[in-house]
C-alpha cells in the first residue's frame, strides 16, 4: 500500500516554546478550540483565531509544508461543506464553519507535532486514571488513542488505493466501486489490528485481573 | 515446552450445514529450538500457529505453553509467546518504529525514560536505530518485518511464532530475516512456503487438509510435501481430462 498522508502532523522533534509547553496546556488549547468552534459566530473572529493557530504551528518549527499538507488533505471535504453552506446559509456562515473546522485541525496538529506519541499516551492514561475506581483501565484509553492515530491514515490510504484501482478499471464514477472495497478493507484492517494487539498482549486486563481470571 | 493434546478446530460457516474443520487430531510436543510448518494455502498452517498464542482457541483438546493453558491463562501464555504476522503493516500500530517498540513495553516498563532507553536498545540490537523516527510507510518491506520482529522481541518472549514471515520479502530481505532468526535464542515455530527456510529448521511439520501428515526431519518433510503437491497436481489434471 502507498504511503499515507496524515490529517494531523506527526511529531517533529524540537525545543521550541510550544514543545516545552506542558501537555495539559496543549490539551486545554485543543479543548478550547473545539469549544470555541461552537461559540464563534463571526467569520472574522474565526479567521483571526485560525491565523493565530497557524502562527503557533509555525512557531513550533514544524514548518509551512507540514501545515499546508494537513490543510490540503482537508480541502476536498471542506470545499464540499463550504459550497453546501454557502448555498444554504450564505457566504459569511460558510466561511465561519470552514474556518472553525480548520482551527480545530491546526490546534490538534500543534499538539501532535510538538508532543511525542508516548507522552501523549501517558497523558491520556493519566487523565483516565481517576476512572480506575469504576473498573476502567487507563492503558486501554491510551491504546484507543494510539489506534485512532494509526487508523486515520490507513483508511485515507486505502481510499486512495481503491480510487486508483477503480480508475484503472474505468469505474471512477461508480460510488459502489469506491465505497464497498474501502468498507471491506477497513473491517479487515480492524480485525487484523485486533489480532495483532491481542497477539502482543496489548489491551488486555492487568496482570492481577488476568491471573484472578485464570484461577477461576 | 508447547504441548497440543488431541486438538481440533472447527468453525461454523454461513451456508454450510455442518462446521468446517480447520484442524483435526493434532497431538504434538514441541521441544526443538527451530520448528517449521509447511503446507498448501488453506491447509491449516496459520490456524496451528494461532493456536499456540491463543489467537485461535481449540474446539476440543487443549494447548499448553509451559503448563499454562491457552483457554485459561491467556495472558501468561502471551507473555511467553510472541507472534509475527505475514504483513508487518497489519502488526505495527504506531506511526514510527520507536513509538511502536515503546508501545510494546508500556505494560512492562512504567517509567517513561526507562521505556525509551529500553526501546532504543532493542532498535540498536536489530540495526534499526537510524530508522527509528521514520514513518513505517517509508521503510522497505524487510525493514518493516525486522521492526515488527523487534517490537515483539522487546518484551522478551521465550517462544516466537512467525506466520509466513518471508512471503512479502525480496531475496535480499529474506536473507536478512534468515540471518536474524538464526541469531535468536528464542524457540521458533514458523510457517512458511519458503522450502529453503524450512530446511534450516530442526523439525518440520507438514500440514495437509487440516491434519499433520508428516512430522520429522526437514529434508524428509520437504520431500513429503513435494510428493503431496505432485500428487494433487496430477489428480487435478486427471479430473480435468475426465471432464
Amino acid at each position: 500500500m502507498r504511503g499515507h498522508g496524515f490529517l494531523l502532523a506527526n511529531h517533529v522533534p524540537g525545543n521550541s516554546l510550544v514543545h516545552r509547553t506542558p501537555l495539559w496546556a496543549k490539551f486545554l488549547l485543543v479543548a478550547a478550540c473545539g469549544a470555541a468552534s461552537f461559540l464563534m459566530v463571526d467569520w472574522r473572529v474565526s479567521a483571526a483565531v485560525f491565523a493565530a493557530m497557524c502562527g503557533l504551528f509555525l512557531l513550533s518549527g514544524a514548518g509551512l509544508r507540514r501545515l499546508l499538507r494537513a490543510l490540503w488533505l482537508m480541502a476536498p471535504v471542506l470545499l464540499l461543506i463550504g459550497l453546501f453552506q454557502w448555498w444554504q446559509l450564505g457566504a459569511p456562515t460558510a466561511a465561519r464553519i470552514v474556518l472553525n473546522v480548520l482551527v480545530c485541525v491546526v490546534a490538534a496538529s500543534v499538539l501532535t507535532a510538538t508532543t511525542p506519541v508516548q507522552e501523549l499516551l501517558d497523558g491520556v492514561a493519566g487523565l483516565a486514571r481517576p476512572f480506575r475506581r469504576f473498573g476502567a483501565d487507563p492503558e486501554r484509553f491510551a491504546l484507543t488513542i494510539a489506534i485512532m492515530l494509526r487508523s486515520i491514515p490507513f483508511i485515507a490510504g486505502t481510499f486512495a488505493d481503491v480510487r486508483d484501482a477503480a480508475r484503472a478499471r474505468g469505474l471512477e464514477r461508480n460510488p459502489r466501486a469506491l465505497v464497498l472495497p474501502v468498507f471491506i478493507s477497513t473491517v479487515a484492517y480492524a480485525r487484523q489490528t485486533g489480532d495483532a494487539l491481542a497477539a502482543r498482549g496489548l489491551g488486555e486486563a492487568d496482570a492481577n485481573e488476568a491471573s484472578e481470571a485464570g484461577e477461576r | 515446552m508447547i504441548e497440543l493434546k488431541d486438538v481440533a478446530v472447527r468453525v461454523t460457516v454461513d451456508g454450510q450445514d455442518g462446521p468446517k474443520t480447520l484442524l483435526d487430531g493434532v497431538a504434538l510436543q514441541l521441544r526443538e529450538q527451530r520448528i517449521g510448518v509447511i503446507g498448501a494455502n488453506g491447509s491449516g498452517k496459520s490456524t496451528l500457529l494461532r493456536l499456540l498464542n491463543g489467537l485461535v482457541l481449540p474446539s476440543s483438546g487443549s494447548v499448553l505453553v509451559d503448563g499454562s493453558s491457552t483457554t485459561e491463562r491467556i495472558r501468561a501464555v502471551r507473555s511467553k509467546v510472541g507472534f509475527v504476522f505475514t504483513d508487518p503493516l497489519s502488526q505495527l500500530v504506531m506511526p514510527t518504529g520507536r513509538e511502536d517498540v515503546e508501545l510494546s513495553l508500556r505494560r512492562s516498563v512504567k517509567n517513561a525514560s526507562e521505556r525509551a532507553a529500553r526501546a532504543e536498545a532493542v532498535l540498536a540490537r536489530f540495526g534499526l536505530l537510524h530508522l527509528a523516527d521514520q514513518s513505517i510507510y517509508e521503510l522497505s518491506g524487510g525493514e518493516r518485518q525486522l521492526l515488527a520482529l523487534a517490537a515483539v522481541l522487546a518484551v522478551e518472549p521465550s517462544v516466537l511464532l512467525l506466520d509466513e514471515p518471508s512471503t512479502l520479502l525480496d531475496l535480499r530481505n529474506r536473507e536478512l530475516l534468515r540471518r536474524t532468526l538464526a541469531g535468536l535464542e528464542q524457540q521458533i515455530v514458523m510457517s512458511t512456503h519458503d522450502l529453503e527456510l524450512a530446511l534450516d529448521m530442526d523439525r518440520v511439520l507438514v500440514v495437509d487438509d487440516a491434519r499433520i501428515v508428516f512430522d520429522g526431519a526437514p529434508a524428509a518433510a520437504v520431500e513429503h510435501y513435494r510428493a503431496l503437491c505432485a500428487a494433487s497436481f496430477e489428480e487435478a489434471q486427471q479430473s480435468r481430462e475426465v471432464q
